[in-house]
């Protein structure tokens, strides 16, 4: 029912210079998380402890969120395979409706720590958990950005199953969004 | 020469040359007063030639991009420049501003300099690099915001492209970043953070959307590959270039009394800011492979190729060396900095400007697309003379600093630092005969400008 | 995605990841640790994250250079998690 014209050729879906972003992207995180591991190795009590005050259900939840978004993502990109911009416009929406509830969710977490007088300077781990979800929370912002282009252009029939590289393009970079917090929770919200 | 306003940039370029020749000089100076120590003492002090030899090269680097860009904007907003007049106007006032400010670094004590020119009702003087009297500052901003104003207007009239987009915001952001030279608190911790502000933001910031940029346009019109696929790769290496060098300005902020969750921030991000000019290097080597047309001009495609292999050497390599906490713990401040200064800068700005003034001056000057063949010869000679030499200088500046450190800071029995600068002479030596071999290739570069082709030579 | 099927592969594919958040959730709320646990953490976490890779970002019919190397990725943070985790224990 759907042969993406894409696939065939074994090519990245999307633009080849997001990937090449999205790379680096990955190159930025993985240093951060090796970074992380190895200073909590050394700290291996301080982090234990710390980790205690951190909110796991909201990091589950907000897991359980952007899993859910890039899903959503998923299947915009199949409907306009499918030639149905109306249909890829709905997913979209809702998956940057999705990232405004991690959004949301990420900052009641933050207000909370705030209100607890925790900073980038309490401690080792407070810095790198600061550090690291701040940063991931403005990929987020980013990406939302980066969605919300490809919807207006999509609303406005600029995609269809023949042509649609700039879905794909937004859809991969929001997916790296997912797959770094896909490790990022594990790493600072359970493993101790 | 496809505009006639283009022609604003020649004067430009032959300023920027001619600076160039005389930072270079300067070098030479305190090359050697590293070794002689009371050499031309006191007429030229070393801290005073050293402030020469730095601001010079500021100086030139700016009317390079200056120049740069009056023959770049143009082009791309397919439309005259606003003003030439008013590029011509400015060309004199931030020359003869230069010249004076040289002139009074030379000619009177420092102190003097700062009482002459009312340093105590703005004072913004006396810290490195941003040494210049605060009028010389303010003609720096009222110069930087007319000529914004100039290619701004020449930019928004025209057709934009993301070059000139990318160069705008690079320029603009050059400004604005100045701007900072003029808040100078009292609390020394302020001080040196806003003074990085300037400093690193400058070279690990905008000036890194402007060269982007030129290099771009170059490639653009060396290799006739698609200007899409061009202005993509400089969209991705412009991002990954602002964010690891924006958070990466940590990397100044490890021992001068900020929070200590910099030394994770700084170390972190800019051991990653190798990556863009990584990206460059692969971007200029893919385009020129990629090329659609072979190009008259065979020396600018070699020293953009330059540009893009020693900006990530000189930026990336060496600045990775001592870029992370622990390691800049002892490094900090020693020859390895200085190691790391000279092939950045050589690399990364200075190759971007020659590259530029390369591609430019066969139009400003024949109205062809290359020079002749003998004086392309002599420009890839003095490639590779300036080139080599740079290498050598840093590798033994590098030498240095490791003795240095080992010898000063991280040996059992640490020796003191005129003791430690007596045993690594040998490298001062080197480095200083090694930059008179840079200045070879230097006097050939600007020989290449009048050297005549042998159809020319026949035809006289 | 064939509609005949019951369920799509993406949606499949997204209910497993939900249920394997919910695993790795329940680790973290019963407290428990040590390296077999963390390693089921970290092997889990790899299966997941390359299920967003094949299936989401769809590299599953992308060339293997690719997938290998994004799985090599993410192959090196979750091992190296691993060991900076088992040097912890040692300290």
């Amino acid at each position: 029912m759907d042969t993406p014209l894409h696939d065939d050729t074994g090519a990245l879906p999307g633009d080849f210079a997001i990937w090449i972003f999205i790379f680096a992207e990955l190159l930025v995180f993985g240093v951060f998380f090796l970074a992380y591991a190895f200073a909590r190795a050394n700290n291996v009590e301080l982090f234990n402890e710390s980790q205690l005050q951190l909110d796991r259900i909201s990091g589950a939840a907000n897991t359980l969120v952007l899993i859910t978004s890039s899903y959503f993502v998923v299947r915009a990109v199949a409907a306009i395979r499918d030639d149905d911009s109306r249909r890829c416009v709905h997913w979209l929406a809702a998956a940057i409706g999705m990232g405004s509830v991690f959004l949301v969710i990420k900052m009641f977490e933050f207000a909370d720590k705030f209100s607890a007088g925790i900073s980038l300077s309490t401690n080792t781990f407070f810095m790198f958990y600061l550090s690291l979800t701040f940063f991931h929370f403005m990929h987020v912002i980013l990406g939302m950005v980066i969605l919300a282009a490809v919807l207006f252009k999509a609303r406005s029939g600029g995609y269809s199953a023949a042509s649609h590289i700039g879905v794909e393009t937004g859809a991969s970079y929001w997916h790296m969004v997912d797959l770094v917090w896909l490790i990022l929770f594990p790493l600072v919200y359970v493993i101790h | 020469m496809q505009f006639q306003s283009q022609a604003v940039a020649k004067p430009y370029f032959i300023a920027a040359i001619g600076l160039f020749i005389g930072q270079i000089l300067f070098g030479l100076i305190i090359g050697t007063q590293y070794v002689i120590g009371d050499f031309l003492f006191p007429e030229i002090p070393f801290n005073v030639a050293r402030m020469v030899h730095t601001n010079l090269l500021i100086v030139w680097l700016l009317f390079g991009f200056m120049g740069a860009a009056y023959y770049l904007v143009p082009e791309e907003a397919e439309r005259e420049l606003f003003s030439p007049k008013l590029a011509i106007a400015l060309f004199w006032i931030f020359l003869v501003a230069g010249a004076l400010t040289i002139v009074g670094y030379l000619a009177v004590p420092y102190a003097t300099l700062a009482a002459v020119t009312g340093n105590d009702l703005l004072p913004t003087m006396g810290r490195e690099f941003l040494e210049q009297p605060t009028i010389t500052k303010m003609g720096i901003v009222v110069v930087a915001l007319a000529f914004l104003f100039n290619i701004g207007m020449t930019i928004i009239a025209g057709r934009k492209t993301v070059i000139n987009i990318v160069l705008l915001t690079g320029l603009t952001g050059l400004a604005v970043l100045f701007l900072f030279s003029f808040y100078n608190p009292i609390n020394l911790v302020l001080d040196k953070m806003f003074w990085w502000w300037v400093v690193h933001l400058w070279v690990e910031g905008v000036w890194e959307l402007i060269m982007g940029a030129i290099l771009a346009f170059v490639l653009i019109r060396l290799t006739g590959v698609d200007r899409e696929v061009i202005e993509k790769w400089l969209y991705v290496i412009i991002a990954m270039a602002l964010i690891t060098g924006i958070i990466g300005t940590g990397h100044h902020y490890y021992w001068i009394g900020t929070p200590e969750y910099w030394q994770w921030w700084g170390s972190i991000f800019s051991a990653l800011e190798p990556i863009p000019f990584f990206m460059m290097t692969v971007f200029a080597f893919t385009m020129v492979n990629r090329r659609r047309k072979e190009h008259p001009n065979k020396a600018a495609t070699l020293w953009a190729l330059g540009t893009a292999v020693m900006a990530f050497l000189g930026a990336g390599v060496w600045g990775f060396l001592h870029t992370l906490a622990p390691v800049n713990f002892y490094t900090h401040g020693s020859q390895i900095t200085a190691a790391h200064g000279h092939m950045a800068f050589y690399g990364a700005y200075v190759l971007v400007v020659i590259t530029m003034i390369s591609y430019a001056w066969p139009h400003l000057q024949h109205n062809a697309p290359a020079s002749n063949g003998r004086a392309q010869l002599l420009e890839m000679w003095s490639f590779w003379l300036m080139t080599v030499s740079i290498v050598f200088i840093t590798l033994f500046l590098t030498g240095a600093g490791i003795l240095q450190v080992y010898l000063q800071r991280v040996s059992d029995t640490p020796l003191p630092f005129m003791v430690v600068q007596d045993k690594i002479a040998l490298f001062y030596w080197l480095r200083l005969w090694t930059g008179v071999i840079f200045f070879v290739g230097l006097c050939l570069y600007v020989y290449s400008f009048f050297a005549k082709g042998k159809e020319t030579l026949a035809s006289s | 995605m064939s509609t005949s099927r019951l369920i799509r592969p993406c949606t499949a594919v997204w209910l497993l990841l939900v249920i394997l958040t919910g695993v790795t959730y329940l680790v973290g709320q019963a407290g428990l640790s040590g390296m077999a646990v963390v390693a089921f953490v970290l092997i889990t976490t790899l299966f997941k994250s390359q299920m967003v890779v094949d299936h989401f970002m769809g590299l599953k019919r992308a060339r293997p250079f690719w997938r290998g190397l994004l799985f090599g990725y993410l192959l090196i943070v979750c091992g190296m998690i691993g060991v900076a985790y088992y040097v912890g224990l040692t300290h």
